[in-house]
């Protein structure tokens, strides 16, 4: 794992995965399970939770990278564009930095729907 | 220098009140446990756009000896 590494995965946001996360958090706002409501604020359909993609990322660091032992330090992400049910996601991280005193990575990352981004962010972790 | 450590510091802990001394020392400070310190060394990396050796770190018994380590480079 290098500085310029590049990761790439996708990701479904299932119904499994929809319904999952309202069963596990039970955010069940009415913008992420009332259709009619999400369209009349502007929405196209209900809209997915954005911590869902909190979740993506951490498979990425769980379970994608070279290195198993890892811990998250810190993670941040921004939305950019509401994402829906059952859209596939590309996403798509680098090695920003590392800081070998500390074992400590630094990543920047992006979620795109059909090329355009939809959510972006950072995450440090350290090397246990 | 003691300034932009301070500045490191602030952003890090997210505390403006925080006054350092070059005998400010990790038990001095409440939040500054091995996480945060962690997040300390990237932040003062980064600041000052230099690297320490994991050696160099474990030295460090005060922000003074980590201000001498900063001169170093």
């Amino acid at each position: 794992m290098v500085v310029g590494s590049i990761y790439q995965l996708i990701f479904n946001l299932q119904e499994n995965i929809y319904e999952g996360f309202i069963d596990l958090f039970h955010d069940d706002n009415p913008l992420h399970v009332d259709s009619n409501f999400a369209k009349s604020k502007g929405f196209d359909d209900k809209v997915m939770h954005g911590n869902i993609l909190n979740g993506f990322v951490s498979y990425f660091i769980g379970k994608s990278l070279p290195i198993k032992n890892v811990v998250i330090h810190s993670q941040e992400i921004k939305f950019k564009m509401p994402v829906y049910l059952n859209q596939v996601l590309d996403f798509e991280a680098e090695i920003s930095d590392y800081f070998e005193s500390v074992k400590t990575y630094q990543f920047k990352f992006k979620f795109l729907h059909e090329g355009k981004i939809v959510a972006k962010g950072k995450i440090q972790i350290g090397v246990i | 220098m003691l300034d932009r450590i301070t500045k490191v510091f602030i952003d890090v802990l997210d505390e403006e009140e925080i006054i350092l001394t070059e005998e400010t020392c990790a038990d001095d400070v409440e939040e500054w446990d091995s996480l945060t310190h962690i997040q300390l060394v990237v932040g003062v990396e980064k600041e000052f756009k230099i690297r320490f050796t994991s050696s160099e770190i474990q030295q460090w018994k005060n922000v003074g000896e980590m201000i001498d380590c900063i001169k170093g480079k």
